[in-house]
């Protein structure tokens, strides 16, 4: 079927579209950054992307921006002055065992507390206490310029506290640091990319598993006939009278307390979502392709075959399901969209994903941050998004441009 | 005429009773108290709970009562059709038996045509006969929908209209200018609107909107959350979040009427139109819209569930004290008489609109009536 498909002159009309074919390129991307994180949940530790490592604050929990802004002289200070509050609880024990064990927890990611003797450490938090004993002079740091060489002198000091970062760490360091830090201290980029599996693992299973019920329903409910058919459409003229958002959520309530939703673990955790998505999916692909086969089945060759005496499944799988394959493809690509849309509309009201970041989640807890005037979040969210669904609506429309050109609307 | 409207009602009820049959069925998938009030309670309270809701009836006229959740009481079958017995492992790792007896009972005595006999009269509660949120107690289910409905029609009710002219207005432009950059700069807008989440557009226009405009005026012109009832405070709560649904709704109606537009472009009367001498101006806003008014009307209606839908969002992140707000609100407090009500209710305007539809079509397009 898929030979068949490939052959058709509609791949070499998809293939000269130059735009769409970009797309392609983008949306490949894509799926190389998903693959890379998911190698995280199969070896944790040693590659890609694993959930604690995305969970875990990379510095303190204050919102720093990323790369092209210069923070605040005020939100500096108060970072290092967390640094220097971690280093004193773990240096305020007597016993000298107790202090190294204190500083051996003390770890962003990448960046461990200096391997130097405690007291030598102490030392440097003293100086660093006088440092910005002396911020304390001014009134506003915002509007201090005066009180800047104080700060780049108090963030030296500070940086003292950590080992140097060094070679691949130190990449991977400056990556995380690059798009700032949300309100827990964790990283907006790490978090972001992440965020790609979720929804492309969200996008791909449901409109997978939602193309092959439709077509599974709609075929055979055309093809076949009778009390089928009238069973299939009153379900999904059923299903389809209901608000879509409300769907979903009913479905996803009935999954409440259910292992999946206390589920830890971030593949389960999205079941709920799976299944809401694809009771409400199907209803697409099931519509188009019932429709389709009611043309084919009437064509001559169909009656052809049935003339020759083959059995009415074998005609259904063999000649006319074939017949539907761009059909089914385009779908494909338009319930992906969908999916990833509704994926971030649902996790945005706190009924989709649970377990772990997505682009949903990222843009709800960056409502407080958007107020103040940070961006840093809610923009890498969208950015990846707009760029991911942006690309599937060009490739949809090159499909159906394509293969479906007599479509209109 | 009448016979076709008689026609589509008939049509739709099944449906409605299927929507209803599914959707009480899967709010009952898992046990609604339970997930309400969690695991360390008195048995007396759950059931108590579960009386409230009539849960300790059965759901269909054919179901199966087992001994360790039995029906309430009052609750006779008709007769037994038999029983049966299932063995589970409980927690404690002893193996127990439950006899399930299935019996046939009168509808009348079932949540199933209970509910439905509610719905039919819109009845959700009163003062004697109480049908009560969970999580406030002392609210009936009917006062909070009641109280519900105004907000959400005057945020849902404004979106409406000004999306669906702002974007017949915009199609047209680009449909008449077709070809030309200003086409091409209104698509790209279009598409770009359309890859951008709705939720963005929210939480930025909220923004925007209230702070930053009160920081460029010096004054508060939308408040950034909240809602008052009266007309006077619509435009402090209300105008922002329609003028955002507008923003998001224009991009796919606009492709719509554009692609409606176009095509209408290439049809015989126009050409008539055109050796006539018409303008092209008139054959634009006067052969053609007349024309394109079946597809037209089709999507405004065919847009007013997604409105509703799109009010969801809306309200939680306004605050609204609407429908969609309500309902989101009960979901995470597993409130369930809200949410079946609320639901049901949700349903049923799906379905009302859906009727109108096809009977405004109907009225537009006669030959839609005959087939």
């Amino acid at each position: 079927m898929l030979t068949r498909l490939f052959k058709s002159r509609g791949v070499g009309k998809f293939l000269r579209n130059r735009l769409a074919v970009g797309a392609l390129v983008i949306i490949g991307m894509y799926a190389l950054v998903g693959g890379f994180v998911v190698l995280g949940d199969v070896f944790p530790g040693k590659a890609g992307i694993s959930l604690k490592e995305v969970e875990e604050p990379i510095g303190p929990p204050i919102n720093f921006p990323g790369f092209l802004e210069r923070a605040k002289p005020e939100k500096r200070a108060e970072v290092c002055r967390f640094y220097i509050d971690e280093f004193k609880r773990a240096l305020r024990s007597r016993d000298p065992d107790a202090r190294r064990e204190n500083l051996k927890q003390i770890r962003y990611a990448e960046r461990i507390a200096a391997p130097l003797e405690p007291e030598a450490l102490d030392t440097i938090r003293e100086n660093a206490e006088a440092i910005y004993d002396e911020l304390s002079e001014s009134e506003n740091l915002d509007t201090d310029p005066a009180m800047l060489p104080v700060i780049e002198k108090l963030e030296a000091e500070c940086a003292k506290f950590f080992a140097p970062i060094t070679g691949w760490n130190k990449v991977k360091h400056d990556l995380r640091w690059s798009l700032g830090t949300d309100r827990q201290g964790r990283s907006n980029f790490v978090r972001g990319i992440y965020s790609i599996k979720v929804a492309l693992a969200v996008g791909l299973v449901v409109a997978f598993i939602s193309v092959l019920i439709g077509t599974l329903l709609g075929a055979s409910a055309a093809f076949l006939g009778g009390w089928i058919d009238h069973a299939v459409v009153w379900l999904y003229s059923t299903l389809s009278s209901m608000p879509e958002l409300v769907l979903l959520a009913v479905i996803v309530y009935a999954f409440s307390g259910t292992m999946f939703d206390r589920a830890s673990s971030p593949w389960l955790a999205l079941i709920p979502v799976y299944a809401a998505m694809c009771m409400e999916f199907w209803i697409g692909p099931c519509r188009v392709i019932r429709g389709e086969v009611m043309k084919i089945k009437e064509l001559e060759y169909v009656q052809a075959v049935k003339a020759v005496g083959f059995g009415r499944m074998y005609i259904l799988i063999k000649h006319v399901v074939p017949n539907t394959a761009h059909l089914m493809f385009i779908n494909f690509s338009l319930l992906l969209i969908a999916a990833i849309k509704y994926e971030v509309v649902l996790s945005f009201l706190g009924l989709g994903v649970k377990v772990g970041p997505s682009w949903g989640r990222m843009i709800q807890e960056s409502t407080p941050e958007v107020i103040n005037g940070f961006f840093w979040q809610i923009g890498w969210a969208t950015v990846l998004m707009f760029v991911l669904v942006l690309a599937f609506n060009i490739v949809a429309d090159a499909l159906q441009d394509a293969f479906d050109p007599k479509h209109v609307g | 005429m009448y016979a076709y409207i008689f026609r589509k009602i008939l049509y739709n009820i099944p449906v409605y009773l299927g929507i209803i049959l599914i959707m009480m069925a899967a709010l009952r998938v898992n046990d609604p108290v339970a997930a309400y009030i969690g695991k360390n309670v008195t048995p007396e309270s759950i059931a108590l709970k579960r009386h409230s809701m009539g849960l300790d009836r059965p759901f269909l006229p054919i179901a199966t009562e087992s001994e360790s959740q039995p029906f309430d009481p009052n609750v006779k079958p008709w007769f037994r059709v038999g029983s049966y017995v299932t063995t589970h492992v409980g927690s404690d790792g002893v193996k127990r038996t439950t006899r399930h007896a299935v019996g046939i009972y009168s509808p009348g005595n079932t949540q199933y045509f209970e509910f439905l006999w509610r719905i039919a009269r819109l009845d959700f509660g009163t003062k004697d006969k109480p049908y009560n949120s969970w999580q406030y107690e002392s609210e009936n289910v009917g006062e909070k929908l009641r109280q519900a409905i105004p907000p959400t029609v005057k945020v849902t009710v404004p979106t409406l209209i000004l999306t669906s002219s702002v974007a017949i207005f915009v199609g047209m432009l680009s449909a008449y200018f077709r070809g030309t950059w200003l086409d091409r700069t209104l698509m790209f807008f279009v598409v770009l609107g359309m890859s951008v989440s709705v939720v963005v557009f929210i939480v930025i226009g909220q923004t925007i909107g209230s702070g930053g405009l009160k920081e460029l005026l010096g004054f508060e012109v939308f408040a950034s959350s909240g809602y008052e009832p009266g007309i006077r405070n619509w435009i402090t709560y209300c105008a922002l979040p329609v003028i955002i649904g507008v923003v998001v709704g224009i991009g796919y109606d606009t492709r719509f009427y554009r692609a409606v537009m176009v095509e209408e472009t290439s049809r015989d009367y126009i050409t008539t139109a055109i050796a006539k001498g018409a303008t092209k101006r008139k054959i634009m806003f006067v052969h053609m819209l007349k024309n394109a008014m079946i597809p037209v009307i089709t999507r405004i209606m065919i847009t007013i569930p997604f409105l509703v839908t799109g009010s969801i969002v809306m309200e939680y992140q306004f605050r609204i004290p609407g429908m969609g707000k309500l309902l989101i609100d009960a979901l995470s407090n597993k409130d369930f008489p809200i949410i079946q009500t609320f639901s049901a209710v949700f349903a049923l305007i799906f379905i009302v609109t859906n009727i109108l539809t096809d009977v405004l079509y109907a009225l537009v397009d006669p030959r839609v009536r005959l087939s």
